[in-house]
């Protein structure tokens, strides 16, 4: 689907998504960590927020681009596509545990406890379980073919699970005892926005930066074991 | 019509193998039975506190109890290529799963219409005026259950460590079944109006579309991959 020369042209493109994202997180980080005040009830605490929203963001966009690109394969039976998909899912795993242990942090000071039946955390631990679940069933299919199009049924079940997860939980929350605990509706201050912007703008390059990679990786991997008479019958396209 | 015929002979052939052969029903049974002791070993016998945990304990014992079932519902099809000609059968895919499905759904209810009076036995409970609603929320959640553990048992059937991927995909997806069916239980068995648990029975019956639409959708792309 994706010709060899446009896939050529977009590889180019890597090394600046690495410094520009680099620098983003560079220049956000700096201005929430050094130069943004202090928040008036949560002190010095409010700092993780721009480390753990972007994240948390990041994992959606990675869990988002897993969906789409499963979608496309199961349509394509294109095996790049499924490259991006098993990038896309490590990629997830590993910014949905840094928002889950990052909230984790936040939590214990502010809240007093390491971890709540919120349903946004518990669709995050969802989630995470999905794609650890998804990477773990990748790993036991011997056939390439086949375990594209499992991974790819993985994928959508799961991403159509996930709001129905999110709504229940919410409705066993609510109903079952009064939200003890609750996030005020904060208005950003100019000053915070400022570097949770940078970072937001930086772990989205971030992750399209990995994501490139990985795909780039796990394609040439293929190749690889093609040449030597692996698991491929046929060179992907 | 080759549709539903596909839907009626595949039900009807798992209907007469498991007639013949009483392999599933029975280990099941005697599963859930094992569990059951096991919770009243666990926990105090205080009829309140029994009370209390009643709808957990139920939905944990069918929860493990339909793992184990649903986990191998296509291991019978892998025994003398079975899988290979429903793979190159010319009927629609989907059918082939509704009708895994329908089977799977009426073993795993079997199973339930028959612990429900053990657990009334073992635990002291009076809950037979309850028994009606009981049986609709086991029918809803069981439905979900199935969808996607008909769905899961062909994804596993066919690699390797299938005992322990088939629960790790199936546990994390079939939380709100769980959720629903816990809450709506506790709801009938302390005797609340219908009305009071109402919006779980809505979240089972989304969560059954939901998931039914979809594995009927996605089956053919395990079968034909």
């Amino acid at each position: 689907m994706i010709s060899p020369q446009l896939r050529g042209k977009l590889w180019k493109w890597n090394g600046t998504l690495g410094i520009l994202s680099g620098f983003f997180i560079f220049i956000g980080l700096f201005l929430g960590l050094v130069v943004s005040p202090p928040d008036y009830y949560q002190g010095e605490v409010v700092r993780i927020m721009y480390v753990h929203v972007p994240f948390a963001k990041a994992a959606l966009l990675s869990y988002t681009t897993l969906f789409l690109g499963s979608c496309v394969y199961l349509w394509k039976k294109d095996l790049i596509v499924d490259n991006l998909c098993h990038a896309a899912a490590g990629i997830g795993v590993f910014f949905t545990s840094i928002a889950l242990i990052t909230g984790s942090i936040w939590a214990k000071p502010t809240w007093n406890t390491w971890w709540t039946w919120d349903p946004r955390l518990v669709s995050f631990a969802i989630l995470l379980l999905i794609l650890i679940g998804y990477l773990m069933l990748r790993t036991f299919v011997d056939d390439k073919k086949r375990e594209a199009s499992y991974a790819a049924v993985m994928a959508i079940i799961g991403f159509v699970d996930l709001p129905i997860v999110y709504f229940s939980v919410e409705w066993w929350r609510t109903l079952h005892q009064p939200m003890s605990i609750s996030t005020r509706g904060i208005s950003i201050a100019p000053g915070m926005l400022v570097p949770l912007v940078f970072m937001m703008i930086g772990t989205t390059l971030l992750s399209l930066y990995m994501l490139m990679m990985r795909t780039q990786m796990l394609y040439l991997q293929h190749l690889l074991e093609a040449k030597q008479g692996g698991l491929l019958s046929e060179e992907p396209s | 019509m080759l549709f539903f015929n596909v839907i009626k002979w595949i039900l009807w052939k798992d209907i007469l193998s498991e007639i013949r052969s009483r392999e599933s029903i029975s280990s099941l049974f005697f599963f859930a039975l094992n569990t059951l002791f096991i919770f009243s070993f666990s926990f105090s016998v205080d009829r309140d506190v029994t009370f209390a945990l009643m709808p957990g304990l139920i939905w944990v014992a069918f929860g493990f109890t339909s793992i184990l079932g649903l986990g191998k519902s296509f291991l019978s099809e892998v025994h003398n290529d079975c899988l290979s000609y429903l793979q190159i059968a010319p009927v629609p895919k989907g059918a082939i799963y509704l009708g895994k499905f329908f089977g799977n759904l009426l073993l795993m209810l079997a199973v339930e219409i028959i612990l429900y009076p053990l657990f009334m036995i073992f635990f002291n409970l009076d809950i037979l005026a309850k028994l009606p609603s009981l049986l609709i929320i086991s029918m809803l959640a069981t439905v979900g259950l199935s969808a996607l553990g008909t769905l899961f048992s062909v994804l596993t059937v066919q690699i390797r460590a299938r005992e322990v991927m088939f629960p790790l995909l199936l546990l994390p997806l079939s939380v709100p079944v769980f959720i629903g069916a816990v809450e709506s239980t506790q709801g009938a068995l302390s005797g609340d109006p219908f009305s009071a648990y109402r919006h779980w029975i809505e979240l089972l019956f989304i969560f059954d579309m939901v998931m039914t639409i979809t594995s009927f959708w996605v089956f053919e792309f395990i079968l034909d991959y």
